[in-house]
């Protein structure tokens, strides 16, 4: 597989010439944007001031037609910038894989890794699925919500994961369900106090505690078999996790569950959208796209996946 | 009156508590020794495969196939205590580290499938019987801790509980594990 560097290098070489034009759309569409956000918030002040009583009701369709409007406005750059540009890059990563732009990883597989409560609204998009060294991977851009119903009747939703979701299959056989989730307990009431309420938690399976410090420090364990849970995360696993945290600077859940391996990364932001208001041959900006895409592409080597050592065939 | 009643209730409720927690944490320690068990057993009864396998061809190492099946005999007797079946499994995953690391040596044994086959499954043995032993110490800390921490250790004393042994975790137990090197 192709590393960050070789990428960058395919990034700046190979996409050039489309990222020149695509940067000249770009450019136009964003005085297009001013322009139409100019105009548009001076008619809805206008309308505002004349009628005040309504202000609430303005300041809703204010918005909600403005995000449609912006929407509709990026939608054929962002098809532009995706086709050109995200899709040639995962296939420089790996020539097999599949990207579908409006795609996303499914509710029930979602659910199924029991990862979150479930959500009422699941969106995403950029799906991408394939095979790695023989290893199965999908994964997709993910924002999960939930519903909230206030006395008056009206939905506010807030948000429950918004980010990279991955699942890949797991290189050992397995019956249990183990999920490791980023530890918030025990950093903020520290070790006694953290422990114990953790084990209290009664949305959750067991509290497995491991034996590894710096990883009982980030990450909090539960699962159904104390001994499996250890199975699957050998000493081995456990720094490679830990490594791969590092690298992605994020939350990470992680949950074993049904021979497969889900990994969400809690970013809050939508991964691999073209850039606006910033160059596209920004350096800061093409090394998020092509470090996110290395990173979950390269989750199959990163945790060794590809090792079938096992009797797991 | 009815404060003193009160407290004589709070008070009978915290020695139940205690009392529970410590049966809790015993058990825990015996329910896992059992899976620990199951394990260690696991891999004793793939030792005579392993033996017929590879002893064809290994014509040197007659004495390390001896002490394995001396070994496994030991350790199928009845009645030998928890102590000795941890003593026991020391020894027996070093000998089969032993012979694992000679099976190097002998081209067509490494080639041979039967051969890669049971090192798939003891690797994947040892692997399982390395999660037991882990969990497995974390129960029996888990139960030291208790029956030494103050209020619980008054009553572990009463009750006779005593601090339970660990496994020791090998430094060299890692290596032995790790048997991704013949596939090279």
């Amino acid at each position: 597989m192709k590393d960050v560097s070789e990428l960058t290098n395919f990034y700046y070489q190979k996409l050039f010439p489309t990222l020149e034009k695509l940067e000249d759309d770009r450019k136009t569409l964003r005085k297009k944007i001013i322009i139409f956000g100019v105009i548009f918030t001076l008619i809805m002040l206008i309308i505002a001031l004349a009628l005040k009583d309504f202000f609430d009701y303005i300041i809703f369709i204010y918005i909600a037609l403005g995000t449609i409007m912006y929407k509709f406005l990026i939608k054929d750059y962002t098809h532009e910038f995706k086709q050109n540009i995200i899709k040639p890059l995962i296939h420089a990563i790996d020539n097999n894989l599949l990207y579908t732009h409006k795609k996303h990883i499914s509710e029930h597989l979602f659910n199924h890794s029991d990862l979150f409560s479930t959500p009422d609204r699941l969106g995403g998009n950029d799906y991408v699925q394939g095979n790695i060294d023989d290893t199965n991977i999908e994964f997709s851009d993910i924002h999960a919500q939930r519903r909230h119903r206030n006395s008056k009747g009206r939905d506010s939703w807030s948000t429950i994961f918004k980010g990279l979701f991955i699942i890949t299959e797991f290189n050992k056989n397995f019956t249990a369900q183990t999920v490791v989730l980023p530890d918030s307990a025990q950093s903020s009431f520290g070790n006694i106090i953290g422990n114990w309420l953790q084990s209290k938690n009664m949305a959750r399976d067991e509290l497995v505690k491991m034996d590894d410090s710096e990883f009982e420090k980030e990450f909090v364990v539960y699962s159904t078999d104390q001994i499996e849970a250890r199975y699957i995360l050998s000493h081995s696993l456990m720094k490679r996790l830990l490594t791969f945290k590092q690298k992605s600077s994020h939350p990470l859940h992680v949950s074993f569950i049904g021979s497969h391996i889900h990994l969400a990364i809690e970013s809050n932001k939508d991964m691999f959208e073209p850039s606006i208001f910033s160059s596209l041959l920004d350096y800061k900006v093409a090394m998020e796209y092509v470090k996110t895409l290395h990173l979950a592409i390269g989750i199959v080597e990163e945790l060794k996946l590809n090792q079938k050592i096992w009797s797991k065939r | 009156m009815s404060t003193s009643l009160i407290i004589l209730i709070i008070i009978l409720l915290i020695l139940v508590f205690m009392y529970n927690s410590l049966i809790s944490k015993k058990n825990q320690v015996e329910n896992i020794f059992g899976s620990v068990d199951a394990v260690l057993k696991k891999r004793y009864d793939l030792i005579p495969n392993i033996v017929v396998a590879v002893s064809k061809y290994m014509t040197h190492e007659k004495s390390l196939l001896q002490e394995i099946t001396k070994l496994r005999a030991e350790a199928n007797k009845p009645d030998i205590s928890d102590a000795q079946k941890i003593h026991l499994d020391a020894k027996v995953s070093s000998a089969l580290g032993s012979i694992m690391i000679a099976v190097e040596n002998y081209p067509d044994l490494k080639a041979n499938e039967n051969v890669i086959h049971l090192q798939h499954t003891l690797n994947e043995v040892e692997e399982q019987i390395s999660a037991a032993r882990r969990a497995y110490n974390q129960a029996v800390t888990d139960y030291n801790n208790t029956i030494e921490m103050i209020p619980t250790n008054f009553m572990a004393s009463y009750m006779k509980y005593t601090r339970k042994d660990v496994f020791e975790i090998v430094e060299n137990e890692r290596k032995n594990i790790n048997v991704k090197e013949f596939f090279n």
